[in-house]
């Protein structure tokens, strides 16, 4: 589920869902009007902002130049690549602010139309011990009869979603509540979670033991040593193997029946 | 796995359901997924590899350094002794590893501890190369907040902040400079214990290995019990200096927790240096004020005699223009009178022989260094006069006229006079012979210099020339610090061990004490040849020792 993103599409289709202006855009190098909203959230300039609005003005929001191509990178402008802060900057406002949606397919009729209910769980989790590594998923949960479906995002990238639903349709009452549906949910991936290969946990907890019969070892006559409790939280963080389930993000979509049949 | 604790995230429902009740928190498709696709960008796909390096596309890294960092995470899992010689880039092997475990989320707070004159260098580097947003501590920011804070350890173990950096879980601590951290005795020692952390970089330069107990006691800091405690270590060990080497098991462990690369294993050049030392004399008119100058001492306990002394080796101008500075109302007499004489002084005899020596090479390109600003004026000029074009070099030029500065010499001069290094970056691998018109205090400057030419790829020997002047400060520069331990034979690695050994820390304050406190020609000389003596005994010890554990060890 790899997948390859064009950064210079990314940042495009971000800056202007953010309603910001692209006041150009060729190979290499995007310009931006922003707004003042997000002059605010990016800019870091909380002072002028505050002086602006002291003083009764309108301000000023800046012009951003990022520049997505390494070999323009000397050019004026920033440079933004996937260790920049600034793509940073927009991840982390992405992964903190878009967290719950819910959104209705939209649809061309005049008959009556009833829209299923979904619950959708995207969700990061994160195998930590000696050594570390993610996967992620996207769920749904079908909420009336319990169908539940993997890669939920692929199937709607497909589909035309809006925040409004469309006339004509209608919602049906979920069965089962959202709250028992994320149980559902965490339960499947659980079950994965515990089918996997566990060599890295077991390489894990014998490389914890091993350590800590050495730091025994040397706190041999005071084991209640303060310092030797700390070392051995210290360990723990490190080698005790864990595993973190986080949700990206979720919400509830609601999709015709012919959608749901597809897959 | 029953023994595998699973942390499931049981806020997200909650958060959700309120989430419903006010429209505004909700987002629309094209944000929700774009998260989602950020998400996937940051995902960490593997146990293996370093995945940092994707996030540093500008980064020019080394295969050793890069095996360095592997090491250090893959099989040492974060606590390890970085003890690269000189000028093997350790800063680049441990900021590697600080940005894996921060890219991979497993650093969020650390502590960066290096000597207080290191702080900005630090600061810059991870912010400039690794593009860690690491702040150089200053007075009044909180501990607390800042995630990743760079500062001296003689302020971090200083009360309040003791206590305060005390109180903090790190997930990373980093000690530059760790072979002072060898004596347990002492307050730097006990502080780095005591501080609590998940992951641990020491780095050093010095070979501690040569030093058991001292090297017991660094271990002890990263792996508690690695070598036993200090009753059984010592028993078993005893404090003999040499008996790492010969215990195949002990060497073992040591490398469980050390990384040490040398230039030796770097292979990091198949082609040869050939030094050559070109002497001149000062004629009796530059004698006479060169002795003036040894005479100066204004009753002022700051006064830098011996920068002084170099500046009127290099050339009349870097003197002259220090010196008007020195005393700038005018009113001391004997200053004055130095700078008068100075004015009626002919051209600089180096400047003569550097002439004839690149008029030697038959066009061949050429770069000079100077230490000082004046003589690269003076120089420019001096060539200008005798028909050879040159540019101009500054570690202080912007990058877009470093590269034109570059250019035009690989194109157009014969001759590149730089100041300084000029950064790094700048190769100049085309050009195989490098002046030292004057010699640097500090032997890395030294190797930098050289680094410009002689560097992975150079496929031709390079040549370097001294000009050195006969009975002055500069022969004694040249040879205790360049001479007697070898350094242009890449040993560099060797200084900070014999220095270490000495006690001494800076070369530089050693000999400016000398120069201050005698109270003739006839004592510094005496001084200088006993400094001489015992390093280059330091040096033998130290190579001895080399040979030694190269020739058993293994």
């Amino acid at each position: 589920m790899e997948q390859q993103i064009d950064l210079s599409d990314f940042l495009t289709s971000y800056f202007e869902t953010k309603h910001c202006t692209i006041l150009s855009k060729d190979e290499g190098q995007i310009h931006i009007q922003l707004t003042e909203e997000m002059d605010k959230e990016l800019m870091n300039r909380p002072f002028y902002w505050h002086y602006i609005k002291k003083i009764g003005r309108e301000g000023e929001p800046q012009a951003l130049r990022l520049i997505t191509d390494k070999e323009k990178a000397s050019e004026p402008g920033e440079w933004i690549h996937f260790g920049s802060p600034r793509l940073h900057q927009i991840i982390n406002k992405l992964t903190e602010k878009e967290r719950y949606t819910r959104l209705f397919e939209e649809v061309r009729t005049s008959e009556n139309t009833p829209l299923y209910p979904w619950l959708v769980v995207n969700i990061k989790i994160s195998y930590r011990g000696v050594q570390h590594r993610d996967e992620i998923f996207s769920v749904g949960l079908q909420l009336l009869h319990g169908h539940m479906a993997l890669n939920m995002m692929d199937y709607l990238e497909r589909i035309p979603l809006d925040r409004a639903i469309s006339d004509y349709c209608y919602t049906l009452t979920p069965m089962i509540n959202p709250k028992s549906g994320f149980l559902r949910i965490q339960n499947v991936l659980l079950q994965h979670v515990q089918n996997q290969d566990n060599a890295w946990a077991a390489a894990s907890i014998k490389q914890l033991e091993s350590e800590k019969a050495t730091l025994k070892h040397f706190y041999a006559d005071e084991l209640d040593h303060p310092r030797h409790v700390e070392e051995l939280e210290a360990l723990e963080k490190r080698f005790k193997p864990m595993i973190t389930f986080q949700v990206i993000n979720g919400g509830i979509f609601y999709l015709t029946a012919s959608t749901m049949n597809e897959k | 796995m029953d023994s595998i604790q699973i942390q499931q995230d049981n806020q997200f429902i909650t958060g959700l359901e309120s989430a419903f009740r006010d429209e505004n928190n909700l987002t629309n498709w094209e944000l929700f997924r774009m998260a989602y696709q950020a998400a996937n960008l940051t995902k960490r796909p593997s146990f293996n590899g370093l995945q940092a390096l994707e996030y540093l596309p500008h980064l020019d890294i080394l295969d050793h350094q890069l095996q360095a960092a592997e090491q250090v995470i893959e099989t040492m899992h974060g606590r390890a002794i970085l003890a690269d010689e000189v000028g093997l880039g350790k800063t680049i092997e441990a900021g590697l590893v600080l940005k894996e475990y921060m890219v991979r989320g497993l650093v969020k707070k650390a502590l960066i501890l290096v000597p207080a004159s290191l702080v900005n260098q630090w600061e810059k580097e991870l912010n400039e190369k690794f593009l860690i947003p690491a702040i150089a501590y200053r007075k009044n920011y909180s501990w607390d907040d800042n995630p990743i804070i760079i500062s001296s350890i003689d302020s971090a173990k200083r009360s309040p902040h003791r206590e305060a950096i005390l109180d903090i879980d790190y997930d990373f601590i980093l000690v530059d400079e760790a072979h002072k951290l060898k004596n347990e005795q002492t307050k730097n020692y006990q502080f780095v214990q005591e501080l609590k952390k998940k992951y641990c970089l020491l780095l050093t330069a010095t070979p501690v290995q040569n030093k058991l107990l001292e090297l017991f006691n660094l271990v002890s800091l990263l792996k508690p019990g690695h070598l036993g405690n200090y009753k059984s270590f010592t028993e078993k060990y005893g404090k003999d200096r040499k008996k790492m080497e010969q215990d195949p098991y002990l060497k073992k462990l040591v490398q469980q927790v050390m990384v040490r690369n040398t230039r030796k294993d770097t292979s990091l050049n198949n082609s040869k240096r050939k030094i050559q030392t070109i002497w001149t004399s000062l004629p009796e008119s530059y004698h006479k004020v060169y002795h003036q100058l040894m005479e100066l001492s204004f009753g002022m306990a700051s006064f830098a005699k011996i920068t002084y002394l170099r500046e009127f080796c290099s050339s009349r101008e870097a003197c002259f223009t220090s010196l008007l500075k020195l005393d700038q109302d005018g009113n001391h007499e004997a200053i004055q009178e130095v700078i008068g004489n100075i004015e009626q002084l002919e051209q600089h005899p180096k400047a003569e022989e550097l002439t004839n020596l690149i008029k030697s090479l038959n066009g061949e390109k050429v770069i000079v260094f100077t230490e000082y600003r004046a003589t690269q004026y003076y120089l420019q000029w001096y060539l200008q006069q005798h028909g050879i074009s040159s540019v101009p070099f500054r570690g202080g030029f912007k990058r877009g006229k470093k590269d034109w500065m570059k250019q035009l010499f690989r194109d157009h001069a014969q001759v590149l006079i730089a100041t300084e290094a000029g950064g790094e970056g700048i190769n100049l691998q085309f050009c195989h012979h490098l002046i030292n018109y004057d010699l640097p205090w500090n032997p890395m400057r030294l190797e930098q210099r050289i680094g410009r030419i002689h560097r992975f790829g150079q496929e031709s020997d390079v040549h370097i020339y001294n000009i050195v002047t006969k009975q002055t400060i500069e022969e004694h520069i040249l040879s205790m610090l360049y001479e007697k331990i070898n350094l242009f034979e890449n040993v560099i690695g060797n200084l900070d061990a014999i220095l270490a050994e000495l006690k001494v820390d800076s070369m530089e304050k050693e000999i400016e004490s000398i120069y201050q406190e005698s109270t003739s020609a006839g004592e510094v000389r005496i001084k200088l040849d006993n400094l001489k003596y015992v390093m280059e005994q330091a040096n033998q010890e130290i190579q001895n020792e080399e040979q030694y554990r190269d020739g058993t060890a293994n």
